[in-house]
């Protein structure tokens, strides 16, 4: 197991370019001393003078009415500082994601707000519906269970389906049928029906994609603390610092300047932390005790409570040519969004959107339900509802090129976008797509051709598979695509950077601090990285969306351009010449052409601010960055696997993901996402299945133990490619991939599955079990 | 975070101290710790609530592999499932023993964990007792006033459940003479490489002139209890084996099985891979195909 | 039973601490100690980010209970490197990219110092197999074994421990 070939393939062969000297190289990240150390601090790690210890009490029945809840006992328990219910905290219908403040007022209008801080009635086994601050976890954990809570048993329902039956347990007064939301592809074009008749073939199939968990290892956490001010402090992994201010801000009826939100390191996020956690309650307990409160879920809690991916139940079907021609693309999908809206009408957009934005097809029509049901609440989870409707996508693809006889590779190069053509919103062309070049090179790292048709016999049977996929770089034009950088130089010559961005893992300091570098032609260790803190660091819409390398990178890179205008003004003067006759490298500012002619930058650094002449000042360059194209990334993904047909065990003999980068700013860190996205989309694909007892509603998935991802024997060769057609509108060229790696894996997984045994498993996670029986029933099905 | 509730904590110097604590307390409120690995989890999810827990930590004398006198070995109380991997004599000697450790992916559990504590959990899926069922592995039982010896399937009576008195503490694990020269085999189905298996099965035989002599196979995680699969036994015993033997006593053992659905796998597949799994370890140890297993699902 | 003090010996330093039986070891680490290197996250002994070295072998602290640790040298991820300067592990870790979001890296790393103690020139398969018990969700284990592999080859040539 290893990354084989660790590869940039630059397709620009742009002769005169600047050849960047810090940007593309393998440089270590800034933190990982105090990781490697253990002196890394996370939200969880906090701990305040006096703070007393959250925890909540949660509903043990999927659905019941609260007739009534007892607190007086639990509050005369010596230590309890306070017990709140839905009584005790604002009386505010929220969503506890932040889609409304990025999309425009009108789009905002369809996000549905239906919880509460703390429920007044339960909707899933392990709604929150009081909670307690006291001395101690043990006095707390006493208060718990002295609070009587007088539930009235409703009955419930757990299947997206069953859940819009006329006869369903309504779970959300509004919602007929339970369902919140019905969303139509917005970009429907042409005439679908008119495109299936004109098709030869029209291939139509139903699969289902399961509720995946995110298992970041830092459990959720919050630390709230009100000073005699009445002003907030909070600290959290949340990784949307600014949008989150202000989201409790108004669910608080504070002012966004009474809000200070701290963002540590983060211990992994893959999009579970750009919403609400444990925040909310834990912000309720701090105002009514008066005191510093932390709430930190316990793995059970982070199981059941942190939102995890939407499964769909998810129709696609195809219309083809017999010369490959897609005539028509049309989708249909009901998403279980569990107790509560939050993520889910988003990620059945994007599913769509995405679904639609990868192939050239004149006719495309989608329709979506978001359903409720009682079970543990969905939400957002890297690739945000792409990754279930390329299983659709891509399988549909296969099942049509297989229908006409025609090579699934050479159906996909026949049809996919190229530069040029309308991305995923239409309005948009395409500024760079190396997707062909992707396509073909994984084909040939995994030998495609000769792969292709083999024919095993006895029980162990080989199959190659592919998928595509493409993701933004961010949101533009849904969201405003905003972020804000500050380069600030030392006396010393070095910079430090501020940026609202969180630092969940994904490596953005490190990519950041080379761009800046890079700009100003100083070394990488000279700059160092401020962010997280709403106190300090410029507003930035958040981490996630796959943006910050894309548009907190050009901010950065439009503030360091700004500084290093403003240094070289300043040495143009002292070395008197004009300053577009200058440039810097190596920490020295030159005169082009005399390369002697140098004056240090840590010199201008200083004499700009220790200015005898009463002309001090400080180099600072700002920035505010709006994005204006989404850039998407594109990946060709191919796996080689074996079947056991005895047993429907899957071994992955290896896989290739060739990705269009745009521009590699830090292949060390690039290749760590994608192979940490491919290991996750491995897990959905193959093991991780997120289980909710069908009879009382409870998480059987509640652990490690109970819910599987792969460990390091489970992750199979593993080659990446970075494909370089630089975009025209990133910083360097580069386009985001923090989400790219966790897309294509599943489908290829089961086209190849299909390759090898002829069968095609349509849900996830593709088990042995459902293997094991799809093989059985086509056996029979044979007569065999 | 998630403290400990309350419990009464001794540490005794010896077995014996400990027998005598133990029975201060009904069966069910005194809890013997040994390596934690099971029971200190399961204290912190409040799943168990001892009114007392008898750590055996501070007695000197229990972590060891030695020579049984003339022949076998013996496994002590606190001898870590680590140590019996890295243990050259059971490499030699019990190497169905050795492979069923050798699935277990953690070293750190393996380390914290032993092998005596593991029995004492009494999991169906334990595939150290697999593999101690097919040795025909004996376990010393010490009481208050007398010790026993029994067979290791005589000490398994339920889910959970072993056939320890309220007086008794498992003391060692007793393995007969070398098994070097019996064939053997060890299989397991898991969801992912570091998983508790599905379905697990052990086997041993003594093959001679091709004929299957002393046949054992049992098999794990389709019973409240790991329990041999005699029927298949009875089938091989005394017979050259060919293919639609094999099969038949394949078919035998996952007749004789009750499996259920629960999260890791469903009760139709397990009767299914018991029947496959059976028919590989059994054809592995006649090293009829001489096919490698690989650990785990999903590689 | 009530407090009691006990006698620990961590990253060889003498500690004397008030605890109770039911403190668990993990817990007595980060809520008394400060030694908040030694993470939390399962609690059941499946992620490993609660790995310690004590008497040189591979522990989970969160499922031993502290009492059962006294007079034993426990070694935590803060004992490893020297002042500023590091391990050959972990300088490793962050020359390959085996960092993201650091959270299981002392765990990681300490599960790589029980290999190469006592097998100083694994192969890529037994990097694997010693790492099985430490789950990483950012990155995919293959820069960390890569790491681990490079780690042992500085450590072969310079002689470092």
């Amino acid at each position: 197991m290893s990354a084989l070939k660790k590869e940039v393939i630059d397709l620009s062969g742009i002769e005169n370019e600047k050849k960047q000297s810090i940007v593309g190289k393998r440089i270590p990240r800034s933190d990982a001393f105090e990781k490697s150390t253990g002196l890394a601090r996370y939200t969880i790690d906090v701990k305040l003078p006096g703070m007393l210890v959250g925890k909540v009490l949660r509903s043990p029945h999927a659905h019941a009415n609260i007739l009534n809840i007892d607190k007086s006992k639990a509050e005369k328990i010596p230590g309890v500082e306070a017990v709140i219910t839905a009584e005790d905290v604002p009386n505010r219908l929220f969503n506890g994601t932040f889609t409304i403040y990025k999309v425009s007022p009108e789009r905002a209008k369809h996000e549905v707000e239906d919880r509460y801080i703390l429920s007044k009635k339960a909707r899933f086994v392990g709604d929150g519906i009081a909670a307690v601050a006291a001395i101690d976890e043990e006095t707390a954990e006493n208060a718990l269970e002295l609070i009587d809570v007088q539930y009235e048993k409703l009955p419930a329902v757990y299947d997206c389906i069953e859940a819009m039956n006329t006869d369903a347990p309504r779970i959300h007064d509004f919602a007929k049928n339970n369902i919140a939301k019905h969303i139509s592809f917005p970009f429907a074009a042409g005439d679908v029906e008119q495109g299936f008749q004109q098709a030869d073939y029209n291939i139509e199939s139903t699969f289902k994609t399961s509720k995946q968990k995110h298992c970041q290892l830092e459990l959720d956490s919050c630390v709230a603390k009100f000073d005699p001010q009445g002003r907030l402090t909070i600290w959290s992994p949340c990784c949307q610092i600014h949008l989150f201010r202000r989201r409790i801000a108004w669910l608080f009826g504070l002012k966004e300047g009474m809000v200070r939100v701290i963002s540590n390191y983060v211990g992994g996020s893959f999009g579970g932390r750009s919403n609400f956690n444990a925040e909310p309650i834990c912000i309720a307990l701090a105002q009514k005790s008066g005191k510093p409160v932390k709430l930190e879920y316990t793995s059970e809690e982070d199981f059941i409570v942190h939102m995890s991916r939407q499964p769909f139940v998810q129709t696609g079907k195809i219309g083809v040519k017999k010369d490959g021609t897609i005539t028509a693309l049309q989708t249909k999908l009901v998403t279980n969004g569990g107790a509560y809206f939050e993520t889910s009408g988003a990620t059945t957009a994007v599913n769509m959107v995405l679904f639609m934005g990868l192939y050239r097809c004149p006719n495309m029509a989608g329709e979506g339900d978001v359903v409720y049901t009682n079970t543990p609440v969905s939400g957002g989870f890297r690739g945000y509802g792409n990754p279930q409707g390329t299983f659709v996508l891509e399988q549909i693809i296969d099942m049509a090129a297989e229908k006409i006889g025609m090579d699934p590779m050479a159906f996909r190069l026949k049809n996919h976008r190229r530069t040029g053509d309308p991305s995923w919103w239409p309005s948009i062309p395409l500024g760079s797509c190396a997707l062909e070049e992707c396509i073909r090179i994984g084909a040939e790292r995994i030998g495609w051709e000769e792969k292709r048709s083999r024919k095993d016999t006895g029980t162990k049977k080989k199959g190659v598979g592919m998928a595509i996929m493409s993701h933004p770089s961010n949101v533009f034009p849904l969201f405003i695509e905003h972020s804000n950088a500050s380069v600030n130089l030392n006396e010393d010559g070095s910079a430090f950077v501020s940026v609202g961005v969180s630092e969940a893992g994904q490596g953005s300091l490190v990519v950041l601090a080379q761009i800046a570098a890079e700009e100003l032609g100083i070394h990488v260790e000279d700059v160092h990285m401020v962010t997280g803190d709403t106190d300090i660091t410029p507003f930035d819409m958040g981490t996630y969306g796959s943006r910050t390398t894309y548009v907190l990178g050009n901010a950065v890179l439009s503030a360091a351009r700004k500084a290093k205008i403003q240094l070289l003004a300043h040495a143009g003067k002292k070395l008197k010449v004009s300053a577009d006759e200058l440039d810097i490298k190596d920490r020295q500012i030159f005169v082009k052409g005399q390369p002697k002619k140098t004056i240090p930058v840590a010199e201008i650094a200083r004499d700009t601010i220790y200015d005898h002449q009463g002309k001090g000042s400080n180099i600072i360059g700002t920035s505010s960055f709006n994005a204006s194209n989404s850039a998407p990334t594109f990946q060709a993904a191919f796996v080689d696997l074996e079947v056991d047909t005895d047993t429907g065990v899957v071994n992955i003999l290896k896989m290739v993901m060739a990705q269009d980068i745009g521009k590699t700013i830090n292949p060390l860190g690039a290749e760590g996402q994608l192979e940490g996205s491919a290991a996750q989309g491995i897990g959905y694909a193959l093991c991780e299945d997120f289980v909710v007892d069908s009879n009382s509603g409870r998480t059987l998935s509640d652990s490690l133990h109970t819910y599987r991802i792969p460990s390091s024997l489970d992750i199979p060769e593993l080659e990446i490619i970075l494909v370089e057609e630089k975009d025209p509108t990133g910083p360097f060229g580069a386009k985001g991939i923090g989400e790219a790696g966790s897309v294509a894996i599943a489908p290829a997984i089961a086209n190849a599955i299909y390759n090898a045994i002829g069968v095609r498993v349509k849900e996830l996670p593709m088990t042995p079990e459902k293997i094991f029986k799809a093989i059985k029933m086509a056996s029979s099905q044979e007569g065999r | 975070m998630s403290y400990l509730r309350n419990f009464e904590y001794f540490e005794p110097e010896s077995l014996e101290e400990a027998v005598k604590l133990k029975l201060k307390y009904d069966p069910e409120e005194a809890k013997v710790l040994a390596g934690g690995v099971d029971l200190v989890p399961r204290m912190r999810r409040r799943q168990i609530l001892p009114k007392c827990v008898i750590s055996l930590h501070r007695i000197s004398g229990l972590d060891y592999i030695e020579s049984n006198g003339k022949s076998g070995l013996r496994i002590g109380a606190l001898t870590s499932i680590r140590s019996i991997e890295l243990s050259s004599a059971i490499q030699r000697d019990y190497k169905v023993l050795y492979e069923a450790v050798h699935q277990i992916a953690s070293i750190q559990v393996k380390t914290m964990s032993t092998a005596v504590g593991n029995l004492c959990v009494a999991s169906p899926a334990s595939d150290v007792a697999l593999s101690l069922f097919v040795l025909g592995a004996k376990l010393r039982l010490i009481g208050r006033t007398s010790e026993r010896v029994i067979p290791i399937e005589d000490f398994y009576v339920g889910l959970n459940q072993t056939s320890l008195r309220p007086d008794e503490i498992a003391a060692e694990i007793i393995l007969p003479s070398s098994t070097a020269q019996l064939s053997c085999a060890f299989l397991r189905l898991t969801r992912t490489a570091t998983d508790c298996p599905k379905v697990n099965v052990a086997v041993t035989m003594k093959v001679v002139d091709n004929r299957c002599k002393n046949v054992n196979i049992a098999l794990g995680c389709v019973a409240p209890t790991p329990i041999r699969a005699q029927k298949a036994e009875d089938k091989l015993r005394g017979q050259i084996p060919g293919e639609k033997l094999i099969e038949a006593a394949a078919d035998a053992a996952a007749e004789a099985t009750k499996s259920i659905t629960d999260i890791r796998s469903t009760a139709e597949y397990r009767k299914e891979m018991i029947c496959v799994l059976t028919r590989r370890a059994i054809e592995k140890s006649l090293n009829m195909k001489g096919e490698s297993y690989r650990r785990g699902d999903m590689q | 039973m009530s407090k009691q003090i006990a006698k620990f010996n961590i990253n060889g330093r003498p500690y004397e601490v008030l605890i109770e039986p039911q403190t668990i070891l993990v817990d007595l680490l980060r809520d008394q100690l400060d030694l908040m290197g030694t993470r939390l996250n399962c609690g059941v002994g499946e992620c490993g980010a609660c790995t310690v070295l004590i008497d040189g072998k591979l522990n989970l602290a969160c499922s031993r209970l502290a009492i059962t640790a006294t007079g034993k040298d426990i070694l935590t991820i803060e004992g490893l490197a020297k002042g500023t300067t590091l391990h050959p592990i972990q300088k490793a870790f962050a020359e390959y990219g085996a960092i993201q979001c650091g959270f299981c890296t002392p765990g990681m790393i300490l599960s790589a110092k029980a290999l190469l103690d006592s097998n100083p020139n694994p192969t890529k398969k037994e990097v694997q197999e010693a790492l099985a018990g430490n789950l990483c969700r950012c990155t995919g284990y293959l820069k960390i074994v890569d790491a681990v592999l490079a780690a042992a080859d500085a450590m072969g040539k310079g002689g470092l421990a």
